[in-house]
This record gives structure tokens, C-alpha cells and sequence, in this order.
């Protein structure tokens, strides 16, 4: 049997950070499992950039400043302690990034280079051109290799085993071989990124991002925090949602009406195009429902246009989001204005962590960090810039506080990993053998649609509760489903059906959120309650699964700097 | 009604197919959207692999029609057109060890990155808690190169890799490059040396390599430079260097290049003799070169002999 000290789960920014940590000078054996090749994770697809208040660019910047920004930006639904742990906490990760060979932009005098981003006060955002992600993805991996991490590539997470409170160990499948494994752990970071595919073909999430970590924490007892919160960035591409960096906005682009006016100014006057993504996706699906956009239903859109921004800022600042726009839409931003329209593109909310400092969660042994936990700093809307910073940041926390885990506990009961282990083995091979029931891609697609329709940006009781009952409805059909592949070896029909499996489990929790939550407050929009209720939903939604039964619950805010007050741009 | 066909190359573990695939065609879709259809609505037992769908996380390269591609930025109509056909092959990448269908392993590889120390070995200048000062100039010297998304058609499309396993992965020696030029790096050699123990000569400037890379990654030049360096590093008695020389002497001396002591020059009198006098004596036997001819100094050679001094040529 497998046995290790402390195993993480994805191998993202957060995965790999915490691998890196856990491994260092702890003599604990530690190994990284990962459904795809690590360089290939989501992380890699963040464009514009890491926020710090490093100061370079505005030297009025300041630690405190990025904490109010972050507060504000989250609707005040953030946890003010973890905020100004992370804030406080940044300049220093940026710092560790530059020495492990990250190869930042850089100003005049050779620091760091800053450009300004969404809900930000001043330009803090760090950034390698538009593929800052990409280059820390890459630099962590590089770390990881000098360091001897261990990886099991192409292995799929299946449940994690719990037993009263205890983390007893977990079980995997490798994909290649198809073998399903019992694994012994004292301790895990699970860091499995978000589930933005339960909008399915709406989003800008990889394939993979279907939180197979959230799902087994989930299932294994862990609450979910804030799961109605879900972001959509404004700026995704109006034919295929892939997304077009924020700091398209960051290095001044407008959005543009069918009238050709920048209709940001009715919205968030001050800021205009640099609002928070909450306040521009919604504006913008303001200005399509008014008739001031371009095409109809689906393809309807505004326009982003960086004309004015010239071709060697373009070439220099953007080359990336330049290449995306005239590969999938052919159009070359420098010469016309591209279509875009708000696609889904973040979780703020995920699995429960309850100590910050070292992202443990309630149950012993298990942490969580990155975009499948829910710490919370982003509260009910994430700024941009501060997604790559939460995985960085919180993934080496995540790995220090597993390591401490590791060291006070030991391996969990070996027959119970097992029996989880066996019982998916006879999973897998009725699975394979199976024939006829339900199109799975069809459940998925409903799934999607009654997503996008009804718990989408704009959102109404009526509505959310059509979604849960479709919802419900395909948990059923799912259990009578087929994958059509016999194989042992590398069947990705399988582990297509766990991940949809995942994505019901976690699609039914977002609906509830946010139907209980009779307000509106950063990404969560409800037309039949339109402002913010601070008397009573000044706290975090925590649902628990116990069998098939899903159970709502609340716990408080942190707040302990800055008091709720009208959040206007 | 048009309809298009994927001869799809199919492996499962024991046995290769070659499996058939048609669908209809719709305007301004990419392989990926015809690869999904297949998969969700015709076969879901065909593997491939692909995440983002943007051409960053570099799951989904495939070879069609021979040559490597993206699958989730490659224009189908554009590829239809320049082969002038609605039958396409697909194939998994070449230079890899196939896991099923379309998927490829990338543990081998992993391995071999290793070699070049594919890490920043940093400079005394920074440290992990003030991090570093470069200067913009010497950020743009790893702007490129850091693109690489480790797709694997680089080593798919390489023609030395596939004749010598011993030769390192063009994305390997992007690797080796991206560091050896980081002015916060220490240890360019000991990014070089590996790549140069490993064949770095062998590299054929077929440009393969250059011409698919989804990310315009110029990796001839960056070959180029990596041989450059390690001639500074004084790697000089090899074939490679020696044959660099003798091109570099030769035209210096007469402005041209004497094909007859070419190899000589290269791997010596005593292997030139058993290895290449047959074959000259073929060559000669068909007219094909006069051993005689002892080539004159061109017309004009010392403007030649001016450029050798003007870029600072000449051995060190």
C-alpha cells in the first residue's frame, strides 16, 4: 500500500507551492498527485497578473490599502483577519517568485513591474506581460524538480476516507494503468482548483476544473463555504468565452456600446473600465438587455477596444491576448475593437478552511488551499490579482501547516482505505461493463444550461429553485448512466463520469446558496432582492452534505478593521 | 452536404488501427471541436487530451497529416485548405511513447529535462528575501523563451531525435537557453554542458522545430547560441567546433568553402580516411566531385577578409 507523510492533491500553483514547503527541511516523504501533466494546470492560464503592494509603481501604495481594496472588493464578506495575513504576506511571495527565476516585466529600475487592475486604488498588480500565471506554473514545476517532488501524473483523486473526524487516507485511480489505489497519508493539502465547468460551455475554466477535491471533501463531511458566489469575468470572448485578460482593462481599454459610447459611466463613474468584474459583467448585461449591444441571444456582446493603446504597448503589454483574439475570433485587436461578454470564471467560495494561518479544515489532516477552499479572502467577489497570489500565498501556507499535521499524527486504519478502494474498484468494473441509461453528455449539458440560465448573473427565486429541481432531477438520471468504454487503461469516459458526478454534487450546493440568500452582494445579483442585507446575511453560507442530504447552515464574518459601508466605483 | 473524414491512428494498450471518422463539416471550427464531436456523439472510447482550450497549457498537440498542431487553436477549414483534402490523418505526437490513442507519456521526458538543471541556480546578487533587480533589457532575453508550453511538437516535428535518442528534446534546449541567458543565473555552463554532452552539434537546421511551434519560439537561434557559448567555454576539440572552424577558415582564406578537406578538417585525417574514402570514391567515380580541384580565392576577398575583422571573427 501507498504510504505517505503528506500528500497533496493538484498540481497548480497552490499544489505545487505546498509540495515545495512540505518538503522543505521536514525529511517527511511527500508525494503530488495530479489528474493532468503539472505545466498543464489552470494556473497557467492567469494572464494579468499577482497582486502585491510592493510599491514600485505607486509608491503611496501600502500593505493596508491592498487589505481595504480586497475588503471592499469582496462585498465585506471576506474574513478581515485572512486578508490582512495575505496582504501582509504578498510582497514577500512576490519577492521568494523573483529568486525561484519567475520572469516578472520590469520598470525602469529593474524592480518588478506594477500595472493597474480591476477594484484596485492603486497599481499593485505584478505581471510577466500577460502570461504571469503561465511563467510561475512553469517556475514552481522548475522548483519541484530541483527539490525531487514526487509526482503521480495522470492519477484522479476518487473520495478521500474519513472517520470520525479523522483523516484515515484516500483513494486514487491511475489513469494510465487504471488501476484504483488506496493511499495512507497523515496528513493532505487538497488544492484541485475550482468547478467552473458546471456552466459547462459558458465559462473560462479549463476542461479538467470539474473540483474533484471539492466534491470528496464535500462527500467526506467538510462544509462548503459561499458556493453561490461565483464570478464572472467581464471580458471573455463573445463566440467561445475564452478570456481575454483583465489587464486588457488594466492598460486602459475601453467597453464600448452599440452607440459607441463607454457605457462604464453610468455604472461605476470613477473607476469606469477598472470596476471590479462583478460591477463590469453586470454592467455589461445591463447594456445587452437594454439593446445596446451587438447580435442576439447567445452571441450577443459589447465591445472591448485597445485601439488607442498602439501597436507596440499591444506587442509589449498583450501579446498573448492579441494572438487569442485573432485565433478564435480573427481579429487583431490593434487595428479593431474585439466582441466580448461576461463567461464564469471563478469559485469564490469552496471547501471550509478554518485556520488561515495553516488552511486546515474541520476535519483532522485535511487542509485545502487555491480556488477549491474558501479561506476567506475573497468574501462574495474576488479582485483580479488576487487569485495567483491566494494560490501562491496559501499553498505554501497550506504545505507548512500540512507538514506540522504530518509530524503529530499517524497513518490512518488500512482496512478502511482499502474497503473505500475495493468499493470503487467495483465501481470502475461495473462502470465498464454497463450499457444503455442515460447520455451522460446530455446530463451534463442540462446541467450547464439550467446553470446558465437560471443561477447565472442575474438571479431570481423563481428561477434558482427551476435550477435545483433540474438538478435534482439529473442526480437521479446520473445514477442510471453509461460511459461506453471497456478499457482498463486510460479511460477517460470513466473519469469523465466522476467528474460529472462531482459537478452535480457541487452544482446542487451552489443553487441553495444562493437561493437562501435572499440579497444581493458582490457576485450574487438577485433581482427580486436588490441590495445588500447586512442584519442578516452578513455571513458565510456553510452547506454539509450528510448522505444525499444537503444541510444549510451560517457561521460569522471576521471584521475587524473596516465596517460595512456602501461599496460604490 | 459536405463531410469530412479523420483517419484517426488508434492504440490500445496491445494493437494499432487506423479508424474512421466522419462528420459534417461547419465553417470556422478547430480540431478540438471536431475531436469533442467525435468523442461525445460517435466513439467515447477515443482518448485525447486537452484542458484549456487556449494554446497555453499545451495538452492537445497531435500530428496531422505528419506535422504537429494544437488542436485547440488550429483553424479546420485552414488545415483542409493547404492539404486540399476532407481526409485528414491524426496521429499522437511522433518521439513518444504512446499511452492510448491520441496520448502520449510525458514521464520520459521529465526525466530527460532534468539533465539541463532546468532551474535557476541564482546569481549572489539575490536572495529569496529581496528577490532581484534585471533590467528590462535582460527580462526581454527571457520573454520568448518562456513561452514554451512544453506542447512536445518541437520533439515530434525533430529529425535528429528521431534517429538519436541520445540528442535532447528542442524544448529542452529552450530550457537549457532560457537559463543559460538569465542575468540572475550563476551557472549558464552548467546549463550548456549538458546539452552539449547530449549531441548539441547534431542538430540537423531542418527547423522543424521553428516552423510548427505554436509559440514562435526561434529555436535555431537559440541552438545557435548554445554552440556559441560553449565554443567560449572553450569546448573547441569536437566534430561540431571543429566543423564550424573549417567553414569559418576556409572562407576566410579563399571565400569559399573546400568541400575536399571539409571532413578532414572536421574528424581528422585518420577517420576521414577509413570512414570517408570509400564513399569519395564513389563520388569521384561518378563524377560527382574532382579531387583536383583546389578551389582560388574568390574574387574580391578582401572585402571577405574585412567583414572576419569588422565582426571581431577569427580563433580565439
Amino acid at each position: 500500500m501507498l504510504k505517505y507523510d503528506v500528500v497533496i492533491v493538484g498540481a497548480g500553483g497552490a499544489g505545487m507551492n505546498a509540495a515545495l514547503s512540505a518538503s522543505k527541511e521536514s525529511g517527511l516523504k511527500v508525494a503530488v498527485l495530479s489528474k493532468i501533466y503539472p505545466t498543464r494546470s489552470h494556473t497557467g492560464a492567469a494572464q494579468g497578473g499577482i497582486n502585491a503592494a510592493l510599491g514600485f509603481r505607486d509608491p503611496t501604495d501600502s500593505i493596508e490599502k491592498h487589505f481595504r481594496d480586497t475588503v471592499k472588493g469582496s462585498d465585506f464578506l471576506a474574513d478581515q483577519d485572512a486578508v490582512e495575513f495575505f496582504t501582509s504576506g504578498m510582497p514577500d511571495i512576490i519577492r521568494e517568485l523573483d529568486y525561484m527565476g519567475v520572469p516578472f516585466s520590469r520598470d525602469e529600475q529593474g524592480r518588478v513591474a506594477q500595472r493597474p487592475f480591476g477594484g484596485a486604488s492603486s497599481p499593485r498588480c505584478c505581471y510577466s506581460a500577460d502570461k504571469t500565471g503561465h511563467v510561475i506554473l512553469h517556475a514552481l514545476f522548475e522548483q519541484c524538480l530541483k527539490n525531487g517532488v514526487r509526482f503521480f501524473d495522470d492519477w484522479c483523486l476518487l473520495s478521500l476516507v474519513v472517520e470520525g473526524n479523522q483523516l484515515q487516507g484516500l483513494v486514487a485511480m491511475d489513469m494510465r494503468s487504471g488501476e484504483i489505489h488506496p493511499i495512507m497519508a497523515k496528513s493532505i493539502v487538497i488544492a484541485t482548483g475550482g468547478f467552473g465547468r458546471i456552466y459547462w460551455s459558458r465559462t473560462t475554466n479549463a476542461f479538467n476544473m470539474t473540483g474533484d477535491g471539492t466534491a470528496a471533501a464535500f462527500e467526506a463531511g467538510i462544509p462548503l463555504k459561499d458556493p453561490e458566489f461565483v464570478q464572472f469575468h467581464p471580458t471573455g470572448l463573445a463566440g467561445t468565452g475564452i478570456l481575454m485578460s483583465e489587464a486588457c482593462r488594466g492598460e486602459g481599454g475601453y467597453l464600448l456600446n452599440n452607440q459607441g459610447e463607454r457605457f462604464m459611466a453610468n455604472y461605476a463613474p470613477s473607476k469606469m473600465e477598472l470596476g471590479p468584474r462583478d460591477v463590469v459583467s453586470r454592467s455589461i448585461e445591463m447594456e445587452i438587455k437594454a439593446g445596446r449591444g451587438f447580435g442576439e441571444g447567445m452571441t450577443a456582446h459589447v465591445l472591448m477596444d485597445l485601439r488607442h493603446l498602439g501597436k507596440e504597448k499591444i506587442m509589449e503589454r498583450l501579446p498573448q491576448v492579441r494572438e487569442l483574439a485573432l485565433d478564435f475570433e480573427g481579429i487583431d485587436i490593434i487595428h479593431q475593437p474585439v466582441g466580448i461578454r461576461a463567461s464564469c470564471h471563478y469559485m469564490m467560495g469552496g471547501i471550509h478552511v478554518q485556520d488561515f494561518r495553516t488552511c486546515a479544515t474541520p476535519v483532522q489532516g485535511i487542509h485545502a488551499a487555491g480556488e477549491c477552499s474558501a479561506v476567506s479572502i475573497h468574501g462574495a467577489n474576488r479582485l483580479g490579482g488576487n487569485s495567483v497570489a491566494d494560490v501562491v500565498f496559501f499553498g505554501k501556507y497550506a504545505g507548512l501547516g500540512a507538514r506540522e499535521t504530518a509530524k503529530q499524527r499517524s497513518l490512518g486504519n488500512e482496512s478502511q482505505v482499502q474497503a473505500e478502494a475495493n468499493r470503487w474498484m467495483q465501481k470502475f468494473a461495473q462502470m465498464r461493463q454497463k450499457t444503455g441509461g442515460n447520455n451522460l453528455f446530455e446530463i451534463r449539458n442540462r446541467m450547464a444550461e439550467a446553470m446558465w440560465y437560471n443561477v447565472g448573473i442575474f438571479r431570481t427565486e423563481r428561477n434558482m429553485v427551476h435550477a435545483l429541481d433540474v438538478i435534482n432531477e439529473l442526480l437521479e438520471e446520473y445514477k442510471d448512466t453509461s460511459i461506453g468504454d471497456t478499457s482498463v487503461k486510460y479511460n477517460t469516459a470513466f473519469i469523465h463520469y466522476v467528474e460529472v458526478g462531482n459537478l452535480l454534487k457541487l452544482a446542487k450546493a451552489v443553487c441553495m446558496g444562493a437561493i437562501a440568500r435572499k440579497e444581493s452582494r458582490g457576485s450574487h445579483a438577485r433581482e427580486d432582492y436588490t441590495e445588500r442585507n447586512d442584519a442578516e446575511f452578513l455571513k458565510h453560507t456553510l452547506i454539509h452534505k450528510e448522505g444525499d442530504n444537503y444541510r444549510l447552515d451560517y457561521s460569522p464574518v471576521k471584521i475587524t478593521k473596516y465596517a460595512p459601508e456602501e461599496r460604490a466605483y | 452536404m459536405r463531410n469530412i473524414t479523420f483517419r484517426i491512428k488508434r492504440y490500445d494498450g496491445t494493437k494499432h488501427w487506423v479508424q474512421s471518422y466522419s462528420f459534417r463539416h461547419e465553417e470556422g471550427k478547430t480540431f478540438l471541436w471536431a475531436l469533442t464531436k467525435i468523442r461525445e456523439e460517435q466513439d467515447p472510447t477515443l482518448n485525447f487530451t486537452s484542458a484549456c482550450r487556449h494554446a497555453i497549457c499545451g495538452s492537445c498537440a497531435v500530428r496531422v497529416n505528419g506535422h504537429g498542431h494544437l488542436v485547440c487553436k488550429t483553424s479546420l477549414d485552414e488545415l483542409l485548405e493547404v492539404y486540399g483534402s476532407d481526409v485528414l490523418d491524426l496521429e499522437p505526437l511522433d518521439n513518444f511513447e504512446i499511452v492510448r490513442d491520441l496520448v502520449i507519456d510525458w514521464r520520459p521526458k521529465t526525466e530527460r529535462i532534468q539533465e539541463v538543471k532546468p532551474w535557476l541556480i541564482p546569481t549572489e546578487e539575490g536572495s529569496a528575501e529581496t528577490g532581484f533587480l534585471q533590467a528590462a533589457k535582460d527580462y526581454h532575453k527571457i520573454a520568448s523563451p518562456t513561452d514554451c508550453i512544453q506542447c512536445g511538437i518541437c520533439s515530434s516535428e525533430c529529425e535528429q531525435l528521431a534517429e538519436n535518442k541520445n540528442f535532447l528534446d528542442p524544448f529542452i534546449l529552450n530550457r537549457a537557453y532560457r537559463f543559460a541567458v538569465d542575468s540572475r543565473d550563476a551557472a549558464p555552463e552548467a546549463h550548456i554542458r549538458p546539452a552539449l554532452e547530449n549531441d548539441l552539434w547534431k542538430c540537423l537546421h531542418c527547423h522543424g522545430c521553428v516552423t510548427q511551434c505554436p509559440k514562435g519560439i526561434r529555436l535555431d537561434r537559440e541552438i545557435a547560441y548554445l554552440r556559441q557559448e560553449s565554443m567560449k567555454m572553450g569546448e573547441l576539440d569536437n566534430l561540431g567546433a571543429r566543423h564550424a572552424y573549417a567553414f569559418h577558415d576556409d572562407v576566410q582564406a579563399k571565400g569559399r568553402l573546400n568541400e575536399m578537406t571539409l571532413p578532414i578538417k572536421t574528424e581528422g585525417l585518420v577517420t576521414t580516411a577509413m570512414k570517408r574514402i570509400p564513399f569519395a570514391l564513389r563520388m569521384v567515380a561518378r563524377g560527382k566531385i574532382n579531387p583536383l580541384h583546389m578551389p582560388q580565392a574568390i574574387n574580391g576577398i578582401e572585402s571577405v577578409r574585412r567583414l572576419y575583422v569588422k565582426t571581431k571573427g577569427g580563433r580565439k
